[in-house]
């Protein structure tokens, strides 16, 4: 009976012990979201014409519009920010530049025709298929439509006309309208 | 004593006797239980004080006489294992007289008061029971395949490796789990966790319908799955059992060992380990990627157990590791419409025993120490402290971070005390009393770089129950009960600043602290619930072939962390969910009926019940929400009122000695009051039937089953709608996450070979094979249905070595 009651007194002392542990609990710390993408920046470059900067970001709920020249081949440079924190902007374009066999960039458009092509300052992956963060676009007649921009995560194919064409998962989907004048 | 007092009423018993002499045919039979874990006793001596009529139980623990004349007789029940037990009965019809017997060590000849008044409690309520034959044919499979063999439980599974139990349509927070006496608290409010306990280390399942166990809590409408360990023999012993499984589907198996021995005074000592592992599994028509699955666990034990005392130290640690279908994962509502669209997942890989992301990590830690005293022979106190560390990280499929990162990484510690109380009195009248206080830590690692999904916590909870059991006689029996729970919650949680505003959580709780950290604020919300619990029921047995119960049973839930906290992304199903600050409680009333025919070549079980559950907490879609990876639907946690009501029913029927023919079937309806529309994830009308046949002697079985699930046509519609792109055009589409899959049917077979490897100790050898005909089906209760096929066929070899 003695040996119960020590082992009675030990494991209340133990208890105890714990409970005051888990009892003063600390404030949490606020967590530095690592992944996030709030911002999708497109930049138009073509001879002759000002630089064209249009962005999507997340909580404004709309994005800017594009608007192009016809029968002009552009530059389209593309850069994917976290500005969740303003003080602390990250540019998250080079973890997708360093990881280019599990990512895809991809433009969809409607209602357009675009011609897109692979542009001589894009990243490539290792089985040299290019990325699209950089591409060239060739627009030819009058029109209005939208373009969707992916970033597409671990897809089956790099190679391929359609989304669904690519499988893998999506990281981001926006879409920007664009007039062709 | 005076000689009157004998003479007296022997004058009366013969005079009794004389009288109804010409009648001697009555029959009395019953069952010899134990009384710790309510197993049949077998070879019990079962005799008429006075006279040489005596008999033995059977395997069952069933006795049977006939020729008996009425009057008052004195039964005995002898083994020579326990104690034996005296009851005076005056005899006038055909009667069934059952008793339970202690375990008793030589040198202590008290009588331990019985512990009527717990199983009384859950008597009234129908019980189910799972014995270790039927639990270890499930080894190297979870605790809810196992209880799903039951009439009214049916699986919520996310693959194949993910499954809990769902009694009468509900899962979760409404269900309990009791392992040694204790709530299992392992994060069980997520639709995606399966319980962390090893079913090996267990070998009696109870399965409590509605909540009339309120010694283990008040706030599980659905009902309480009992786990109890195995029954200590109090003689010098050393037994154990190996079972090995081996698997073709999965290529895996699993090995569970265990080993106990006891001494004559009461000390007992015993180990349990089991591991298994499979690679990925495969659909009748292709691999199911990364759904394979590793889990190690051991538990040990030592007590000692005296009748009129005793303690128990237990520890045990679960481990595993679960690999989710890699065609699941996806980014948006566009890749779910994806994968709705194709027959076959989108992303198949050759088979591996490697588990990748995305995939689930647990370890649950249990730590129990017992200690049980019985100051007289109507009194008994027991105290038990528990504590459980259960740690949980989920692993996403992510970019630019270590593939060791986990996205979501929670410990959930709980301090549990239990002081319960039982005392008799006359007029066959059992009670119980209890408090039971919880402490609960939940702890969220910052370093996962995701928002948290749950916040860190506090709660306590103070719970009292007083329990009370009346049996004037063998035929009938009242119990009924009441508890009283206050839960505390104090959180520390982030919410966006924007979040916040929007829901008028400002407006509404002005004292929760906050402090703002940019865009977020952290506030320390501290919420209050007062719960009841009440429930009483009747059982009677009607002659000698039927029995039927009543049960009534009010249950009261307070919100679990997830509907009060769920803050953020839904991967499997590309949702956002949010919890609820302002939920209130979950009140359930519940009627449930039992009638049973018992005995002869047919019998059967009819279970209808019906509940009313106002607040009832429920997750649906509210809006959509734009996010940088387009349009998310939102899903946020809410109340209704709710109706349920269905049917369990079981009908067995004996042809032959070695012919039997069984059939389960379960019905659940369940209604949304307020918005008048069925309520989602209902289980839809199922049965299974199993012809058995046994070869003379036991030497072998045979049994073939067959599974039946129907197409549920009750289901809420939560369709919602996508734009893509096709040849150039915006198009939109319809994304359709409701309408439940078609019926199917499969068919398992089972043989098994019985033998002895040593004296007394049944070895088995047995040969399963699952879905025999390669159905190609999708259970509406699989979240994987969305993405890929339920697994094809199997070809497993189970050996089970006794010694």
């Amino acid at each position: 009976m003695k040996f119960i009651l020590n082992i009675q007194y030990k494991t209340l002392y133990v208890l105890l012990s714990l409970i005051i542990i888990s009892c003063s609990k600390e404030d949490p710390e606020p967590i530095n979201e690592e992944e996030l993408i709030t911002t999708v920046q497109l930049t138009f470059k073509a001879p002759g014409i000002t630089d064209q900067i249009v962005r999507w970001q997340e909580g404004s709920n709309n994005s800017d519009a594009i608007s192009l020249a016809a029968n002009t081949q552009y530059e389209v440079g593309i850069i994917f920010l976290d500005e969740s924190d303003p003080s602390d902007i990250e540019d998250i374009t080079e973890e997708v530049k360093e990881e280019a066999d599990e990512h895809q960039v991809f433009y969809e458009f409607s209602q357009l025709n675009i011609g897109l092509e692979q542009s001589s300052s894009d990243t490539l992956d290792s089985n040299q298929n290019p990325v699209y963060i950089n591409s060239l676009w060739n627009t030819s007649e009058v029109g209005s439509g939208t373009v969707r921009v992916y970033l597409i995560h671990e897809p089956v194919t790099k190679s391929s006309s359609t989304r669904d064409g690519f499988a893998g998962e999506t990281d981001v989907a926006v879409d920007f309208l664009i007039t062709i004048e | 004593m005076p000689l009157k007092f004998f003479i007296f009423p022997l004058i009366f018993l013969l005079c009794f006797k004389s009288i109804q002499a010409q009648n001697c045919n009555l029959k009395i039979s019953g069952i010899i239980k134990d009384l710790h874990d309510s197993s049949p006793i077998f070879g019990a001596v079962v005799r008429i004080n006075g006279s040489d009529i005596l008999t033995q139980t059977s395997e069952d623990g069933l006795y049977f006489f006939n020729q008996i004349c009425p009057g008052k007789l004195i039964f005995v029940v002898e083994h020579s294992n326990c104690n034996s037990v005296q009851r005076e009965v005056i005899l006038s019809e055909n009667t069934t007289l059952n008793f339970t017997l202690e375990h008793h060590i030589n040198e202590l000849e008290e009588i331990i008061i019985s512990d009527n008044t717990l199983k009384s409690l859950k008597g009234s309520a129908k019980e189910s029971r799972l014995n270790s034959d039927q639990i270890n044919k499930y080894s190297s499979q979870g605790l809810a395949d196992a209880l799903n063999t039951l009439a009214g439980v049916s699986t919520l599974k996310t693959g194949n490796s993910v499954a809990k139990p769902m009694i009468h349509g509900m899962y979760g927070s409404r269900v309990g789990i009791v392992a040694n006496g204790i709530r299992l608290q392992d994060q069980e409010w997520g639709a995606d966790h399966a319980p962390t306990i090893d079913l090996n280390s267990f070998e009696n399942i109870q399965l409590v319908k509605g909540a009339s166990a309120l010694k283990y809590g008040g706030d599980t409408p659905g009902g309480i799955i009992v786990l109890s360990p195995s029954k200590l023999i109090l003689k010098d012993s050393l037994f154990g059992q190996t079972i090995i499984n081996a698997s073709e589907n999965g290529r895996g198996g699993s090995i569970s060992t265990k080993i106990m021995k006891t001494t004559s005074d009461g000390y007992y000592v015993s180990s349990q380990f089991s591991g298994k592992q499979f690679g990925d599994l495969l659909a009748p028509e292709y691999i199911l990627s990364n759904t394979g699955v590793k889990q190690m666990n051991i538990s040990l034990k030592l007590g000692r157990s005296k009748i009129l005392s005793g303690w128990e130290v237990n520890y045990s640690r679960f481990q595993n590791e679960i690999g989710i279908l890699r065609g699941a994962h996806i980014g948006n509502i566009q890749d779910l419409l994806r994968a709705l669209k194709t027959d076959v997942p989108l992303r198949i890989d050759p088979f591996t025993y490697l588990i990748n992301s995305p995939k689930q990590e647990g370890v649950h830690q249990n730590f129990h120490f017992t200690y049980f005293n019985q100051t007289s022979n109507k009194v008994k106190w027991q105290l038990d402290y528990n504590y459980q560390a259960n740690t949980r990280k989920e692993f996403d499929i992510r970019r630019g971070i270590p593939a060791s990162t986990p996205a979501i990484d929670l410990k959930l510690q709980t301090h549990n005390f239990l002081v319960n109380l039982k005392w008799k009195t006359k007029f066959s009248m059992d009670y119980e009393w209890g408090v039971n206080g919880i402490l609960q830590d939940n702890y969220s690692n910052p370093n996962t770089g995701v928002k948290r999904l749950i916040p860190d916590y506090l709660r306590y909870q103070m719970g009292s129950y007083f329990l009370g059991a009346y049996s004037p006689s063998n035929s009938f029996s009242w119990d009924w009960g009441i508890r009283l729970d206050q839960n505390t919650w104090d959180v520390q949680k982030f919410y966006n600043v924007s979040d916040w505003e929007e829901r008028d959580y400002a407006v509404l709780f002005p004292d929760f602290d906050v402090q703002q950290f940019g865009n977020k604020l952290l506030v320390n919300p501290k919420l209050n619930f007062l719960t009841l619990a009440t429930q009483t029921g009747i059982s009677i047995i009607l002659g000698e072939q039927f029995s039927a119960s009543l049960t009534y049973v009010l249950s009261q839930r307070s919100p679990n962390a997830s509907e009060l906290f769920s803050d953020g992304l839904h991967h499997s199903l590309a949702t956002l969910e949010y919890g609820s600050l302002s939920l209130e409680k979950e009140i359930s009333n519940k009627i449930l009926l039992n009638f049973s025919k018992n005995k002869g070549r047919f019998k059967g079980t009819l279970e209808p019940y019906v509940s009313k559950i106002s607040n009832y907490i429920f997750i649906g879609p509210t809006g959509i929400e734009q996010t940088i990876r387009g349009a998310f639907p939102v899903w946020q946690y809410d109340t209704t009122n709710a109706s349920f009501w269905g049917v369990d029913a079981g009908v067995d029927y004996t042809f032959s000695e070695q012919f039997t023919f069984d059939i389960n079937a379960s019905y659940t309806y369940a209604q949304d009051l307020i918005n008048r529309e069925p309520l989602i994830s209902i289980p839809p009308f199922n049965s299974s039937q199993i012809l058995k046949y046994t070869s003379p002697k036991k030497k072998f079985d045979l049994e073939l089953v067959n599974h039946f699930v129907s197409f549920q046509n009750r289901f809420p519609e939560m369709n919602f709608t996508v734009n893509t792109l096709q040849d150039g055009l915006i198009i939109e589409e319809l994304v359709d996450i409701s309408t439940p899959p078609s019926a199917y049917q499969s068919i398992d077979f089972n043989f098994s070979l019985y033998f002895n490897l040593i004296k007394q100790s049944t070895s088995s050898i047995s040969f399963i094979v699952n879905n025999i005909t390669q159905t190609k089906y999708r259970d509406y209760l699989n979240r994987m249905r969305f993405y890929a096929d339920d697994i094809g066929r199997n070809f497993q070899l189970q050996f089970i070595f006794s010694y």
